[in-house]
This record gives C-alpha cells, sequence and structure tokens, in this order.
C-alpha cells in the first residue's frame, strides 16, 4: 500500500501580514502587496523600480522571544515564527519529545543576504579583524533552518535547498520524500527570502524587475503581453508535511495529499536566463503526473510565472506542450501579488485547493500573442480536486508539486 | 558493541561509478590521491586574496597555474567554484564511462555549496563600495555579479552536461557535499533517476576566511585534527564529484563499480548556531541512522574519514560521537581527516571526503594526517599518522561531516565483493 504525505498546517508571514486568512484577503483583492522600497543606497538606476512586496509589520514577538530575536538574522525570524506558525495550525503543541524524527527542509534563493553585505561591509571597509562574529553566523544560507530546528526542537534532517526560483518546492518535494519512506515521522518543509534595499537595486539595475514605462504602472503581469519584470518580494511559508494515517490516527485535519513531486532541468538556459528546452520539460512533467494519473485530474495549475518576459514565456510553452489539444485548466498567479517569493506560491496553492480566489490585478489582460492565454481571474474552480504547483528557475532548474484536496 | 536495528532491504542496489576531484593537491583524482597518501598537508602560504589585514595567513588553495581549461561561457560567468565543479564531473564521467547516448535525460545533479560564487562577488561588491566614496555609478557589469548563487556550481555541472533530470544545490554550511550525496542515493535508489552527479564545490574566499577568523576558529597553522595542540581548522578550496547509479546498469556497460554506496543519514543537534553538541549527540545519530540504513551493524565499520576540523570543540564532540556508536572499539578503529591535508573545503568538504573514502576503500589502505603535534589523550580514537595504513581486507568506511547550525551527515560506502572475500570472512 502507498504510504501517502499530506500537509496537516501552514505558517505564512509575507506583505500580507500574519498568516493563511492575511495571505487569503490579499489574493482576493488582486492586488500586489507592494511598497515603497529605500533608495538611500543610491544604486537603484534611474527610472527603475521602486516597488517591492516588502514585510512592514516586524513584530514577530509572538512567536520568538526578544532575547532569542536579537540572535537572528531576518530570515531567521521569519522561518521560525512561520515554523511556529505551521505547528500549531497543524493541532500539535511541541515536537521537541520526538524532535529525532522531525526534519526541515527549506529553501531559500539568496538566503541572509543583507547580513552578508553587513559583514562585506565591515571586511572591505573597516578590515577583516573589524568582521562581527554575529554577522557571520547569521549569514550563511542554512542558518534559518537551523534557528527553527533550535527553536521547535527538530532533530531530524536539516536540509537548505538553494535553487531560486524551483527551490521551494523541491524543499516539499524532499520532505515529503523523507515522510513517505519513513526517515522522519514530520517535516516542517517551505521557504524563506528577505529582500533587502542594495539586492532590490542589483536585480533592477540586472533587469530583473518590473518597472513603469511610459503610461504603466509599475505592477508584475504575470502572462500578460506588457510584462517586463517580476516584484521582488519576502516572507516565508512552512507547510507540516506527516503521514496520512499517522495525521488521521490523532485526528488532525487534512489540508491536502502531496501526490508526485519532480523536477528537471533546461540545459538551454544561460546561468540567469530562462532557456528554449520547452519540450524537454514538457516531457518530464507529462512523465511525472502520469504516474500519478495523468492531467486529467488537474484542475488547475497555481503557476509560479512572475511577470518574467522569458521565465513565463517557457512556462506556457510547457504548460500547453503538456496538454497539447486538452484545454488548459485555470492558470493561478499568485505572483502577481506576493512578489517573486515561493514560500508565498506554495502557501497560495494550498489555499487554491480550500477555493481561495486568486484575483489576478484590477486591469485587463493583454494576451501575449506567444503564450495565448491569461492568467486565471475570480475563485479557485469549483472541482478542484488537484492542483499542479509550477517553479521555473532563471537558470534552468525546473519542479514541480502536485497537491491534492482530502476529502 | 551497541547493536542498530536493520532497516528493511533497499530495491537498489546503488554504486559509485565514477570519481573526480579538485583539490590542492590537483586537478584530478590521481594528483588528489598521491597527494594524500603521502601524509604532507598542502596547507600554508596562498594568494587568491590579500590576506595582509587577517588575523591568520594560511589556506590550502587550488593552482591555478596547472587548471584545467575552462568550461564553455563567457568568462565573467564562469565562477571558480564553477570551473571545479565542471572540471570534476568532467572527470568522474570519464571514468564512468559515460560519454553520448541519451543518459542524460534520466540524470539528476545533486550539488552542494556553502558560498558559490562568493570571491566574484566580492570583487563586484569591493568596485561596489570603492565607487560609494567617489563619483558614483561606475560599477563593473552585472554580469559579473548575477551568475554567482548558492546554486551557480550545480547549475553549471548540469548545463555543461546536458543534464535532463532534476537539479538540486544543498547548502548546509560544512555538510552540503554529504547531504548532496544523501539524497542523491535516495534519488537512484527510488528511480527517480538512473544517473546521479553528486558532489560539492567551493572557492577561498575573503567572507569565510573573515568569518571564521572572527570566531576565532582559524588555525595560525595549518590545521591539526585531533591533537592536542589543536588550535582551529584551516580553509580549503576544491571540489568533489561522485557517480551513483544502479548496479545492474553498470554492469550491464560492462563499466566497473568502484564502491557501494550504502548507506545516508542527516540529522541535527538542534543546540547552537556555532557550537557542536558537547555529547556529539546528532553526530551519533547520524552514523546510527547511516548503519541502519546500510544495513550494518557498527562492528562492520573498518574505518572512519571523520569531519575533524581540528577545532578544539568539533574534534572532542565527534570523538564521543565516535565512542557513543562504536563502544570500546572505537578505540581501535583507524580514524584519519582528510582536512589535515587539504583543508576544509567547507560547503564541498563532505564530497571530497567521500572521493578519498572511496580511494582509500580502492586502494586498501586509509590515508594518513600528518605526523605533527601532540598526541591528546582525551582523544579516544585510533589516528592514521605520517603514512598509509594497510587495511586491504576493509570493506565498509564511514565518512562524516558535522556542520554550522549543528547539521550531522554521514554516508557508509562498501567495496564491492571481492572473490577472495568469502576466504577473508
Amino acid at each position: 500500500m502507498r504510504i501517502e504525505t499530506v500537509v496537516t498546517g501552514l505558517g505564512t508571514i509575507g506583505p500580507y501580514g500574519f498568516g493563511r486568512e492575511a495571505l487569503a484577503k490579499a489574493l482576493a483583492s488582486g492586488k500586489p502587496v507592494a511598497s515603497e522600497v529605500d533608495r538611500g543606497t543610491g544604486w537603484h538606476r534611474e527610472g527603475g523600480s521602486r516597488l517591492a512586496a516588502l514585510i512592514r509589520e516586524r513584530d514577530l514577538s509572538r512567536w520568538i522571544p526578544p532575547a532569542a530575536a536579537r540572535r537572528m538574522s531576518f530570515p531567521s525570524k521569519l522561518a521560525v515564527a512561520a515554523g511556529k506558525m505551521a505547528l500549531p495550525d497543524a493541532g500539535i503543541e511541541t515536537v521537541a519529545t520526538e524532535g529525532g524524527r522531525v526534519g526541515v527542509y527549506l529553501a531559500t534563493a539568496f538566503g541572509p543576504v543583507h547580513n552578508t553585505e553587513k559583514l562585506l561591509r565591515q571586511i572591505f571597509l573597516e578590515g577583516a579583524e573589524a568582521a562581527q562574529p554575529f554577522y557571520f553566523s547569521e549569514c550563511v544560507a542554512n542558518t534559518p533552518a537551523a534557528q527553527l530546528a533550535i527553536a521547535v526542537g527538530a532533530r531530524g534532517p536539516n536540509v537548505t535547498i538553494v535553487q531560486r526560483e524551483s527551490g521551494p518546492l523541491l524543499a516539499v518535494g524532499r520532505g515529503a520524500q523523507a515522510v513517505r519512506e519513513g526517515r522522519v515521522d514530520r517535516a516542517l518543509a517551505g521557504a524563506v527570502e528577505e529582500i533587502p534595499p542594495l539586492l532590490h537595486a542589483l536585480l533592477g539595475r540586472f533587469g530583473a524587475l518590473a518597472h513603469e514605462e511610459e503610461k504603466l504602472a509599475e505592477n508584475p503581469r504575470p502572462f500578460d503581453r506588457r510584462r517586463n519584470g517580476i516584484l521582488a518580494g519576502e516572507g516565508a511559508s512552512l507547510l507540516v508535511l506527516e503521514r496520512e494515517d499517522a495525521a488521521l490516527a490523532r485526528g488532525a485535519r487534512i489540508l491536502a495529499r502531496v501526490k508526485w513531486s519532480g523536477g528537471a532541468f533546461d540545459a538551454t538556459a544561460g546561468v540567469t536566463d530562462w532557456g528554449e528546452g520547452h519540450d524537454a520539460l514538457a516531457g518530464a512533467l507529462r512523465a511525472g503526473l502520469q504516474t500519478a494519473g495523468g492531467i486529467a485530474g488537474v484542475s488547475a495549475v497555481v503557476s509560479g510565472a512572475s511577470g518574467a518576459k522569458r521565465g513565463d514565456l517557457l512556462e506556457a510553452r510547457v504548460l500547453k506542450a503538456v496538454w497539447g489539444d486538452l484545454p488548459l485548466p485555470p492558470v493561478m498567479t499568485p505572483k502577481a501579488v506576493t512578489g517573486e517569493y515561493g514560500g508565498g506560491t506554495l502557501a497560495a496553492g494550498l489555499l487554491a485547493l480550500e477555493g481561495a480566489a486568486l484575483a489576478p490585478l484590477p486591469e485587463p489582460p493583454e494576451i501575449d500573442p506567444e503564450i495565448g492565454f491569461a492568467q486565471h481571474r475570480g475563485a479557485a474552480p469549483e472541482n478542484r480536486a488537484r492542483v499542479l504547483l509550477t517553479g521555473l528557475a532563471s537558470g534552468g532548474a525546473a519542479a514541480w508539486l502536485l497537491l491534492e484536496r482530502a476529502s | 558493541m551497541p547493536r542498530v536495528d536493520r532497516a528493511p532491504p533497499s530495491p537498489r542496489t546503488v554504486v559509485v561509478s565514477g570519481l573526480g576531484a579538485v583539490t590542492p593537491f590537483g586537478w584530478d583524482t590521481s594528483s588528489t590521491w598521491n597527494g594524500l597518501r603521502s601524509g604532507k598537508t598542502a596547507i600554508g602560504p596562498f594568494d587568491r586574496f590579500d590576506h595582509s589585514g587577517y588575523r591568520t595567513h594560511v589556506a590550502a588553495q587550488v593552482d591555478l597555474a596547472h587548471a584545467a581549461p575552462r568550461p564553455r561561457g563567457k568568462p565573467a560567468r564562469i565562477s571558480l567554484a564553477d570551473r571545479y565543479a565542471v572540471c570534476a564531473a568532467r572527470e568522474a564521467l570519464s571514468q564512468a564511462g559515460l560519454g553520448g547516448g541519451d543518459w542524460t535525460r534520466r540524470a539528476g545533479v545533486f550539488f552542494g555549496s556553502s558560498t558559490g560564487g562568493m570571491l566574484e562577488n566580492e570583487r563586484y561588491f569591493e568596485a561596489l563600495l570603492a565607487a560609494e566614496g567617489g563619483p558614483k555609478r561606475r560599477l563593473p557589469p552585472m554580469s559579473i555579479l548575477a551568475p554567482q548563487q548558492y546554486n551557480a556550481p550545480g547549475d553549471a555541472v548540469a548545463r555543461a552536461l546536458g543534464i535532463g533530470g532534476p537539479v538540486q544545490t544543498v547548502s548546509a554550511a560544512c555538510a552540503s557535499g554529504a547531504m548532496a550525496i544523501g539524497d542523491a542515493l535516495r534519488a537512484v535508489r527510488s528511480g527517480e533517476v538512473d544517473t546521479a552527479i553528486a558532489g560539492g564545490s567551493d572557492s577561498l574566499c575573503r567572507l569565510t576566511y573573515a568569518g571564521f577568523n572572527a570566531l576565532r576558529s582559524v588555525d595560525e597553522r595549518p590545521c591539526r585534527p585531533f591533537r592536542k595542540d589543536r588550535a582551529g581548522l584551516s580553509i580549503g578550496e576544491g571540489a568533489g564529484v561522485i557517480v551513483l547509479e544502479p548496479l545492474e546498469r553498470v554492469l550491464a556497460r560492462g563499466a566497473r563499480p568502484l564502491a557501494l554506496a550504502a548507506g545516508e543519514a542527516a540529522t541535527c543537534d538542534a543546540f547552537h548556531m556555532t557550537a557542536p553538541h558537547p555529547q556529539g549527540a546528532g553526530a551519533a545519530e547520524a552514523i546510527r541512522a547511516a548503519l541502519v540504513d546500510a544495513q550494518l551493524d557498527p562492528g562492520d565499520i573498518d574505518f572512519v574519514n571523520a569531519h575533524g576540523t581540528g577545532t578544539p570543540l568539533n574534534d572532542l564532540a565527534e570523538c564521543e560521537a565516535l565512542a557513543s556508536v562504536f563502544g570500546e572499539r572505537a578505540r581501535q578503529l583507524p580514524v584519519t581527516s582528510t582536512k589535515s591535508l587539504v583543508g576544509h573545503l567547507l560547503g564541498s568538504a563532505g564530497a571530497v571526503e567521500a572521493v578519498a573514502t572511496v580511494l582509500c576503500l580502492i586502494a586498501g589502505e586509509v590515508h594518513p594526517m600528518p605526523a605533527e603535534g601532540e598526541s591528546d589523550p582525551a582523544i579516544g580514537v585510533q589516528l592514521v599518522l605520517g603514512s598509509p595504513v594497510k587495511l586491504e581486507r576493509a570493506r565498509h568506511a564511514l565518512s562524516t561531516s558535522l556542520a554550522f547550525g549543528g547539521a550531522n551527515a554521514a554516508l557508509i560506502f562498501s567495496r564491492p565483493p571481492r572473490r577472495n572475500d568469502r576466504d577473508a570472512d
């Protein structure tokens, strides 16, 4: 008998606020949760992006005592808070007593990059001996996962996956695999990201960010003909994963089943770009979905499309190649609201299964002829048995996650 | 002797079919093995960057004068860590006999890195800071900065080889490479991929050099793991790559399995960000779980390639972990530390040490550590010092990686059975 991995809890923090209700409200509004970025570094390009999906409410003392928080980077705090939010959401008071059977699988693209910047400033401006140990110990990519493990007493595998936009889905996939294979009883899996001003400025200089163009406001427009970049975003989302039989035995509410996860690579991609290997990626996705019952049962796609010109085009081509002559299911694009932060897509995928509306920007879409469809507007479909989450990373990596609604 | 519960048999026997390495001893496994056998450390003066303002002045750097050719791509977009990774991967593939054909479609890359292209990032950042003080906006091209992320070495390998399967980079500090190999083993076992290119790559950079110095974790002299006068680690650079495949595929194409990838496990101390659990509880759990995964008992392990950084606390905690798992036998179990010779390769340490462990199994001997240093009565293991120890009948070896943030990983490799093993047993 196949052992099923299920999601029983969700903790999410983002520019939309704390928790699933705040995220659902933001998604329903359809408006990007963007705010002005501090451009005091002086490195923002003239006429470039001014906005990011930033967390404005930074008081996390409900989850982290101040004495502990002062020893953490912002991403560490976000990960700990989201993890501590997810456990009670799953009806779990503590995992410390069973900590050896609890793993952490966390994705991040940039890690605690603000501390990296601070440490490098010390090294280059004040000299190497001025480097503060705190900035070093809290700039390493795996510190958010380690701080979360310490905070909740999770002594199982502690894995940080750094695979840009595909990382969050890979992290959940690895966590689900560990549960299924019996290496852990529970996993906290998800993603964390921060967007400090200098990173935002550099992403803008790289041409990655949405920006004002003539009469067009600065907005991410996934799949839209006028899209000109992403809305950088920050936040943390953690899912609680466990075996379905164990969850049922303790009377837990099941949010979703992890039916399949997989990945592939597009070797035609440049180091910072998306490639044109949609046929190969589509082949991998099709084969993976086939092991879980095929495309017929997929009632919606919660896409990682973000407004990136070539990224969205590749995503569209992959989906169209997989569905072929069949009509595509509704394709939802939560990054239009949460910004480019994979944890938002993860959490939105769960909410879509519950029927949450994921409205797009409050402006009429313009179909990109190369894409041929627009992001879905309005509520999730009535028949939302299965949702496919997608994450195509610049650089070539791709990951997918198929979630099934628990009836 | 403590025993462990056995796990159900694995569906697929996974073997190592190729090895690749770039280390301070050279740009291939042959020069690396010769260096390891010599017992003479590659740690010493270095010139990768100006370290005159730093507290310490030794590291183990790869000799760029004898570098392998650059992979294709714009030079600015290929970091040093990428070059190490691609070079080691090509060597491993060549040994595995994987050339043309469509094997890449069902192949994945599982890589570890702690800093990716940080060395190149630093050059960009230095220029940015210099510009902040003067007339602004004259920055180096973004193409230098943008590709240098944690995932860049693994992506570079996948791109260079035309991989079509999953690509995943783990960044779990000093356990990254070992964890990546562990994930690769799971992926081959489960049938997710038929071939896994697994390993890690990191280059020297100022961030880690200054950071570990700030923690007062760097020895002013070449590191002396497990010795009484040990005073910290020495940082190194390089890459290690192994090719993992199901045994039947390797045999079917007439290739030679170099070792069985027998078991893996990972745990977390959940104790402290920078200090190990004093009794090595998390490390011991990782070793026990790897033994279960490998269907072995502690008594089956013939030698240990330890994490062995040379920091006072880590080495002590690791010995506690070994004593906890192996009991009294820990005192007779040969233990070596590859870091004593090539330095601490951070995100690639676990990968290079996995390569070293397999090379030891193939050669039937354990590479030594330098003989320098005083013996420490608190260290209750049998160190291999000065010259290699012959272990021709060694069947199973353990490699441990214990990282920053309390992340632990253990890998077990086994020598493929030989015709005379029946007599030996």
